[in-house]
């Protein structure tokens, strides 16, 4: 698809392209904080560069009076690092503050982007928390000490699995083993990977292709499963067929007599694993409110007399 | 001789409103959407908005879960096998013995490669148990593909519940649904009632728009691997540069069938209630083929026993009138409908059936034509049955009676 982009958007990229006067293209002499990020391979990549105003005495309060950048990727990109220097001189925030823009700002800023483009965004905050660590180490500045966590590391070059968050094969690799990632929404967690537009999760080479061959490929479900088989709690384990009849005997005992009083009836269907699958039959056949309290009031019993694992599911 | 079609299961006459909203497109507009020039976001902006139009129609707010296809049959290939490829492990399928053949055919074929595939059963009315399917999930099932409504009989089928019970049971499990006959004919919510569908299909042809697009409803985080791979188009969901005057074509057929919902469910079917009654009243030993199931508004498939559909079609095509006899799509074969065979229909009556489904575009005027003329051309062909007395209007004391399919 040709991109949709805001008329801001637009309207930041030629301004910054045509050398409009008071854009932020370009770099700050001897700046006080530079950060990079992205490559080249990855088909965007930006520095950015800040000059404080320093505080004679806490380096804390140093504010960020200019903001620059030198841009290589797309129209949202540069609009994007544009919208990140205009966010921060208006602010006049110190380093520590700024850290608080997050890509949302970014978009927020251009009057959205398209959902592939958000990654454009996410570069922005990435070489600003980059540029802020580098101020920090310049201005002995411990950001750890002040409970301020940032990533200043490099990421690994290589395909790019997640174009939103511009995340390459080799850093979720490295990621996934480091963190004990096994899931896609684990990986979303941890390193945001696929956490926008989720075209990456199954496609050929995408998440689920390298959880896979990290760990090894997993039945989706089975561990669910596994810890569903059916165990009596404390007494010894029942057998498929004891457990059926032990379900059998306490909803003929529980549970029928109260719906027979209200002509009704239930009739289990089947019973897999831990799950109980009932039918509602005579009166109480077809009324919603019957239903809820069927599940509800089965599921208790069973769950207390049964198996505290049992799951009832109404047909 | 002016035509009457009563063949709208089979394929739609293209609305007027659906021409003009793709003229731009076949003639001025032919950029590449992908391109970045100017004039090649008219393109991209036409997808977009189709896009829209077609999430509206299926009830969904993210119409980025929306991919267009060649038809519905690529729809429903690419939801199997495109599950199947993501869950390798699970090689348990269920589908129904009355799915159309492009879920049906395939099934089998999956089956033939080893697959396990459970070919759920319906009742003499083409009704599922509830029962039956509960009970034919596993922990190896991959994919459940249930069709919302018959295209020969019009029956629908509870898909609400039955999505849910299966995500209940197991949400790995990929349900699918061919939604075909349903779209344009019943209201579809994907947010909300049909909450649990993953994955669902259907075609322009159907409500409508031309021949040649469709669309695969991939709900987000669905394991389902694309079926054409290549470029980047539709997400990389679904390679293949998009036609897009035909999508242009589909968003504003869609949008016309939201807008026609209404009549479907009043004036569509009291037409059809009273061709049915009619031609019921009229006519001995005819019997409505799933006639006891819920059913689509529009649709009615009738058994004249012991006569051959193709005559009753040869002799409705002479009066300019559009019916089918079984699934078009199965025409050409001498086998007996699948679906009707499922049913149990009788092999003196399987023979014999005609399906009449109706759209918005019909009149009573067309109803009353096909119920003047429908009973005159039973009974002539009657008169040519080895099997009918016509004299009394009867079969004969001799006929094989409800013989029922091996």
């Amino acid at each position: 698809m040709g991109w949709e982009y805001s008329d801001k958007t637009k309207q930041l990229f030629m301004d910054a392209v045509h050398g409009k006067p008071g854009t932020h293209l370009g770099e700050v002499k001897d700046p006080d904080g530079l950060g990079e990020h992205g490559s080249i391979v990855c088909g965007d990549a930006m520095r950015f560069t800040f000059r404080v105003e320093k505080h004679e005495t806490d380096p804390l309060q140093d504010r960020i009076v200019e903001a620059k950048y030198l841009t290589f990727g797309c129209t949202s990109a540069i609009a994007s690092s544009e919208a990140l220097c205009a966010i921060i001189e208006e602010g006049k925030y110190t380093p520590i503050e700024a850290l608080k823009i997050t890509n949302g700002d970014i978009v927020k800023y251009l009057d959205g982007l398209p959902t592939q483009k958000i990654h454009c965004s996410v570069m922005g905050a990435e070489a600003l928390q980059a540029a802020v660590w580098n101020w920090a180490q310049k201005r002995g500045v411990d950001l750890d000490r002040l409970g301020v966590a940032i990533s200043h590391e490099k990421e690994d070059e290589g395909r790019i699995v997640c174009k939103c968050f511009n995340v390459t094969e080799p850093y979720l690799r490295r990621k996934i083993k480091e963190l004990e990632l096994k899931t896609i929404p684990e990986v979303t967690a941890a390193i945001k990977a696929g956490g926008a537009c989720m075209t990456c999760h199954h496609a050929p080479g995408g998440l689920q292709d390298i959880l896979d061959e990290e760990w090894g490929r997993r039945e989706p479900g089975e561990p669910a499963r596994a810890e569903a088989a059916v165990e009596s709690t404390g007494g010894p384990k029942l057998s498929p067929y004891q457990f059926a009849k032990k379900v059998e005997k306490v909803v003929d005992e529980y549970v029928r007599p109260m719906l027979q009083r209200d002509g009704g009836d239930v009739e289990i269907v089947d019973i897999k694993d831990n799950l109980v699958y009932c039918q509602l039959v005579g009166a109480c056949h077809g009324c919603v409110g019957a239903q809820m309290t069927l599940k509800l009031m089965i599921e208790k019993t069973l769950k207390e007399q049964v198996d505290e694992r049992i799951r009832v599911i109404a047909l | 001789m002016t035509t009457i079609y009563a063949d709208n299961n089979a394929t739609t006459a293209v609305a007027p409103e659906v021409v003009e909203a793709m003229m731009p497109y076949l003639t001025g507009v032919y950029f590449n959407p992908s391109s970045m020039y100017e004039p090649a976001k008219k393109a991209a902006a036409a997808i977009r908005q189709a896009r829209g139009k077609v999430a509206g129609l299926l009830g969904v707010a993210d119409p980025g879960q929306v991919v267009f296809t060649s038809c519905a049959t690529e729809a429903n290939s690419a939801a199997i096998l495109g599950t199947l490829k993501a869950n390798p492990k699970r090689r348990h399928v269920i589908t129904t013995g009355v799915e159309h053949p492009s879920v049906y055919e395939l099934c089998k074929d999956l089956a033939r490669d080893g697959l396990d595939v459970t070919f759920l059963p319906v009742d003499t009315q083409g009704r599922l148990s509830l029962r039956d399917f509960v009970r034919a999930l596993r922990p190896d099932t991959a994919v459940v593909s249930i069709m919302h409504a018959n295209n020969e009989t019009g029956a629908i089928f509870p898909i609400e519940q039955l999505a849910r019970l299966t995500k209940e049971t197991d949400p790995a499990i990929v349900f699918h649904t061919d939604a075909t006959q349903s779209a344009g004919k019943l209201p579809l919510d994907l947010d909300r009632t049909l909450r649990h569908v993953d994955l669902l299909s259907f075609s322009g042809h159907k409500l409508h728009a031309p021949k040649g697009v469709g669309a695969l409803f991939i709900r987000k985080g669905t394991r389902c691997r694309p079926f054409l791979l290549g470029g980047h188009q539709e997400n990389g969901r679904r390679a293949g540069r998009e036609n897009g005057p035909y999508i242009a074509g589909f968003g504003r057929a869609c949008e016309l069938a939201q807008e026609h919902l209404g009549e479907e469910d009043t004036r569509v079917r009291a037409m059809r209630d009273r061709l049915e009654k009619e031609l019921v009243s009229r006519i001995p030993h005819m019997q409505v083929n799933g006639g006891g199931a819920q059913r689509l508004p529009n649709t009615t498939n009738v058994s004249c026993h012991y006569i051959e559909g193709e005559g009753i079609l040869f002799e409705l095509d002479s009066q300019g009138i559009c019916a089918s006899s079984g699934s078009a799509c199965t025409s050409g074969s001498l086998e007996p409908s699948h679906v009707l065979q499922a049913l149990r229909v009788p092999f003196t009556a399987v023979h014999g059936s005609v399906r009449f489904s109706l759209s918005c575009y019909n009149t009573d005027e067309e109803v009353d034509r096909i119920i003047a003329v429908f009973p005159e051309i039973v009974r002539n062909l009657r008169k040519v049955s080895p099997y009918w007395d016509s004299e009394n209007d009867c079969p004969r004391p001799d006929a094989p009676k409800g013989l029922q399919p091996a």
